[in-house]
């Protein structure tokens, strides 16, 4: 997909051509029948659900479950359905998006480029501290962010994700840097280029691409994130997520199916929308990584 | 950055703050009575706490666990709610015991707590001598549900009142191609339906035996084989959709007339009259077998996490008062389908089965604690953990008892 | 002299900038991990405590039914999610790889259940899965009425619906990340075997393949993370059930941690989980930093 001259088309012949289509259709039918469920049962009425035709298009097509979703649900002594946090989960995405990238960014670079001493131990650790779950490190977490003065904040979540995304960031980095020629990166020290000048002019305009794909990735994560939201942000800063579940889940109480898809699609829009955006990016982003790697 | 929702929660701050002395004591309340119904019974416990000239500030988190973990996550990091909903149960005994929850003695005093109250909810809310959670309601966990249609149905003439005539009951719904009994198959439903075997089955002293005891003997015994016998018995009359499935969804196949039968806790009844069923008329309720069946007491509290804050003080012991007076713990529980823990109010204005409820437990003999009130959640876990497998697995009776043995031996 | 002062002041700049990531290394995962060894050697409950029980903690874990059964359960189900995400990406990539049409429409939809929180889609896959109401019963209705799908109330089947729906959810992005590869290949390969007349499954097989390492590397560590992490698809689809059939490992943590209120316990498996990942990475880590030093060095 270069501009310019037309690619060469690789196409298969005929019958293989219909082959592919069907496996693809075969697949997209897969994936997209959880998603048809769910838009079907988000608007039937409860009565229509207790009857337990999965399938079964609604015989009453009702738009409530949305409205409910999104404004009316009560969660507790509060009636606002899910649209209550939106803005605590934007202002926690957009810097626990960038700061991760940027750290992740420095990382890659100084683990692929300058390899000091030791570093590759602390990239090891970091690894496999990527297999901790999150919940078992939450308590010393608490703490440690509690004498910092930072928890219940709106800093303390944005340093929590900043941690918890770290192994990932670094690894997607660090691969990506690796995969560009060392030679590149000699000639630029050879022309007097400093450690902060190689990274801001050289390494960062080179990948842009790939901090899109960390961009979707770390939004995707942190739009999505209910935990650490939840035990960190404080009660002030409470991410979407937190009502979402309020809405969806309940051990004892009884349960709003329909209400329930609308406030999951609802809330799945946002990060929906960064793929459509940023879908052509995201392909292209890797690929140009990949070619000298 | 400067959301809506920032700059809201700001001025209601401010607005808290300024107004501290004109409005009262101020409460974070932080609870998981998120879905509708519960929503509808915690309004009522604001209002009242508000009528009384409180602030309530509302923080709603989803599942018990979850919920919990946060009050626990928050004392940890030196930002305490003002108050915390916890079960009926061993749940806050680590808290007690740390010393980081406040007492609430002055008002159990006042109020007369000591004989309002079950012995039952008082040996959990009552740590060597002092109180440190005010009681909210009374829920049993054990009611035996039926769908008069589906009973008709079968030809099913009468309310079985025994085992036996339970089991008749179930015979006549297969034969008559109905699911006989709707079960959500999840761990904490099995568990509901072994605690009402053994409660029933069993009876209250080998309840004790098992639960509180821990008593080896007990649990060998061919008292407790029969329970278990039974237990799994009543398995062999679920549909093969079973496992996994939701609480309100197996009650859902009791109001389309699918079903016959589901064992599961008073708060069912949110579910029918959502879907328009009175009881009596659609559903029945029946609280257990035999002559005095005992009534399984479960339920949900109040703790007030330490602190030193004159203000915040005030606001718990407003807090204790308010969520124990009668006419908030009639109010809460007609919403929550459960019933109020003391037994002074006027229950009028309640449904059949609560009604029920609270006529069985005018009978102090029949109270009989649930088992989170004995055990610790670890041992209470492990047991859940062998009473679900053998629910689900084929599996000799011999080697459960050995095995709940063995896990209530810790 | 000059040259001494420059390699160090080279040094320092790059230790400056390593600061940010050792500090978030030796006090958030190293820290946290020595933390949860200690108190998996302690009688902790709600809260950690300073007392010594030795291996106690370690040794009730393996008397534990359930937990045994979790690490069987991780086991299969970490080897099947990973083989099959790895495939079906990897297919579903080199497919819309063929120049079609909708392109951008059918990578968003094998990448839609990525943006979407397991609480709900996962319950949507138990209605799918349940024999009573979802496919099963959908087919029986069309007139086959001997159809069986009641994988997820069958005990020894109910993994494999876990694996189906995380599959379902994870391999939209391994097909991004692997169609990001495919397309930085050089066309020139395309050409030079299309002249040669070798057929075109070969040339995935065995040149496309193996130039996808990099990206197949960092999507098997995502998998893998993903594997060992596993819980919340199974908390939304089973619970764990039926019985104790589909319990993992980081559910029974997470249950101890919070629930049953014994963190001494749940930090016990944590670190048998840590030092498992260990013993299977460790290996590779260290095979591919042997391998790697003499090109680099060249």
């Amino acid at each position: 997909m270069k501009p310019g001259a037309p690619p060469p088309r690789r196409r298969l012949p005929g019958p293989a051509r219909l082959g592919v289509y069907a496996f693809l259709l075969c697949a997209a039918a897969f994936f997209l029948l959880p998603l048809y469920v769910m838009l079907v049962t988000s608007v039937k009425p409860m009565e229509e659900i207790r009857l337990g035709n999965l399938f079964a298009l609604p015989v009453a097509v009702t738009i409530e479950p949305w409205a409910a979703a999104w404004s009316d649900a009560c969660t507790g002594v509060a009636c606002e359905g899910i649209r209550g946090g939106f803005w605590n989960s934007v202002a926690i995405v957009v810097p626990s998006t960038i700061l991760p990238i940027l750290f992740g960014a420095l990382n890659g670079y100084t683990l692929a480029f300058w390899r000091p001493r030791g570093s590759a131990t602390l990239f090891a650790i970091l690894m496999l501290g990527a297999f901790i779950p999150v919940q078992v490190m939450m308590f010393p977490m608490v703490r440690i962010l509690a004498g910092m003065g930072l928890f219940s904040s709106l800093p303390g979540i944005v340093l929590v994700h900043l941690v918890f995304s770290m192994p990932v960031m670094t690894l997607l980095f660090r691969n990506y840097y690796a995969s560009i020629p060392q030679e590149l990166f000699k000639a630029a020290r050879v022309d007097g280029g400093g450690f902060l000048r190689i990274f801001v002019q050289l390494m960062l305009p080179m990948s842009t691409p790939m901090i899109i794909v960390a961009a979707i990735m770390q939004v995707t994560g942190v739009w999505n994130d209910y935990i650490l939201g939840l035990v960190f942000a404080g009660r002030d800063n409470l991410p979407m997520t937190v009502q979402l579940n309020n809405v969806i889940n309940t051990t004892t109480g009884e349960r709003l199916y329909n209400v329930n898809m609308a406030a999951t699609i609802l809330t799945s829009l946002v990060p929906l929308a960064v793929y459509f955006v940023s879908g052509r990016w995201f392909v292209r982003g890797i690929a140009a990584g990949a070619v000298k790697g | 950055m400067i959301g809506p929702g920032k700059f809201c929660a700001a001025l209601a701050l401010a607005l808290a703050g300024c107004a501290a002395h004109a409005a009262g004591p101020r409460a974070e309340v932080i609870h998981w009575w998120t879905s509708g119904g519960e929503s509808a019974a915690v309004k009522k416990i604001s209002e009242a706490y508000r009528a009384a000239g409180g602030v309530w500030v509302d923080t709603a988190i989803a599942l018990g666990e979850q919920a919990r973990s946060v009050t626990i996550n928050r004392i940890v990091g030196g930002n305490p709610p003002t108050a915390a909903q916890f079960n009926t149960s061993k749940q806050f005994l680590d808290l007690v015991e740390q010393g980081l929850l406040n007492d609430v003695d002055d008002v159990a005093k006042r109020e007369g707590w000591e004989t309002l109250f079950p012995e039952t909810v008082l040996r959990v809310i009552k740590v060597k001598g002092h109180f440190y959670a005010a009681p909210v309601n009374i829920h049993n966990m054990a009611w035996i549900w039926y769908s008069k249609a589906a009973l008709k149905k079968a030809g099913v003439a009468a309310e079985p009142r025994t085992m036996d005539e339970l089991f008749a009951a179930l015979d006549r719904l297969k034969a008559a191609g109905l699911v006989p009994l709707a079960h959500g198959g999840q761990s904490w439903q099995d568990n509901i339906v072994f605690t009402a075997v053994l409660a029933n089955v069993g009876g209250a002293d080998l309840y004790l035996k098992v639960l509180r005891d821990r008593d080896p003997a007990a649990i060998g015994s061919e008292a407790f084989r029969k329970v278990l016998l039974t237990f799994k018995r009543l398995q062999t009359y679920v549909d093969p959709g079973s496992p996994g499935r939701n609480w309100n969804d197996a009650t859902a196949m009791l109001i389309t007339g699918k079903a016959g039968f589901q064992i599961m806790g008073d708060w069912a009844k949110g579910e029918f009259a959502l879907a328009g069923k009175a009881p009596d008329r659609d559903y029945g309720c029946i609280a257990g077998f035999g002559a005095a069946p005992p009534y399984l007491i479960q339920g949900d509290v109040f703790v007030f996490p330490k602190t030193k804050d004159a203000q915040a003080v005030k606001a718990q012991k407003l807090l204790a008062a308010v969520a124990t007076a009668p006419a908030t713990q009639v109010e809460f529980s007609i919403k929550k389908g459960s019933i109020p823990v003391r037994s002074d109010v006027d229950a009028s204005r309640m449904d059949v089965c609560a009604q029920k409820g609270i006529a069985i437990m005018k009978d102090k003999s029949r109270h009989l604690a649930n088992g989170e009130v004995f055990l610790t959640p670890d041992q209470n876990g492990a047991l859940a953990d062998i009473v679900t497998a053998y629910w689900n697995r084929n599996m000799p009776v011999e080697k459960v008892q050995k095995d709940i043995a063995a896990a209530l031996a810790n | 002299m000059g040259t001494k002062l420059n390699a160090i002041r080279r040094h320092a700049v790059s230790w400056t900038a390593m600061l940010p990531m050792a500090a978030i290394v030796i006090v958030a995962y190293l820290g946290t991990a020595l933390w949860t060894l200690r108190i998996s050697l302690s009688s902790s409950r709600t809260f950690p405590k300073d007392d010594f029980v030795g291996l106690a903690q370690y040794a009730r874990l393996f008397a534990n039914d359930r937990w045994m059964l979790s690490l069987e359960n991780l086991a299969l189900y970490g080897v099947l999610f990973i083989a099959a995400a790895l495939v079906i990406g990897f297919l579903l990539a080199v497919f819309i790889d063929q120049k079609v049409a909708g392109e951008g429409v059918l990578r968003t939809v094998f990448l839609y259940p990525y943006a979407m929180s397991f609480v709900a889609t996962g319950l949507a896959w138990q209605w799918m899965l349940n024999p009573e109401a979802g496919i099963q019963q959908a087919v029986r209705r069309m007139g086959y009425p001997e159809f069986r799908f009641d994988w997820i109330v069958d005990q020894d089947m109910v993994m494999y619906t876990i694996v189906i729906a995380t599959v379902w959810q994870s391999s939209g992005l391994v097909m991004a990340l692997m169609l990001a590869g495919l397309r930085g290949i050089d066309e020139e390969i395309w050409k030079a075997a299309r002249i040669d007349g070798i057929p075109k499954w070969r040339v995935y097989a065995s040149i496309v393949l193996p130039m996808l390492g990099p990206s197949v590397a960092t999507v098997f560590m995502l998998l893998a993370t993903a594997v060992v992490k596993l819980f919340d698809s199974v908390v939304a689809m089973t619970q764990g059930g039926p019985g104790t059939a589909s319990e993992v490992p980081t559910k029974f943590i997470m249950d101890h941690l919070f629930g049953r209120a014994n963190i001494a316990l749940a930090s016990a498996g944590s670190i048998v989980m840590l030092l498992t990942v260990l013993a299977l990475v460790a290996p590779i880590l260290y095979a591919r930093s042997r391998a790697r030093r003499p090109r680099e060095a060249a």
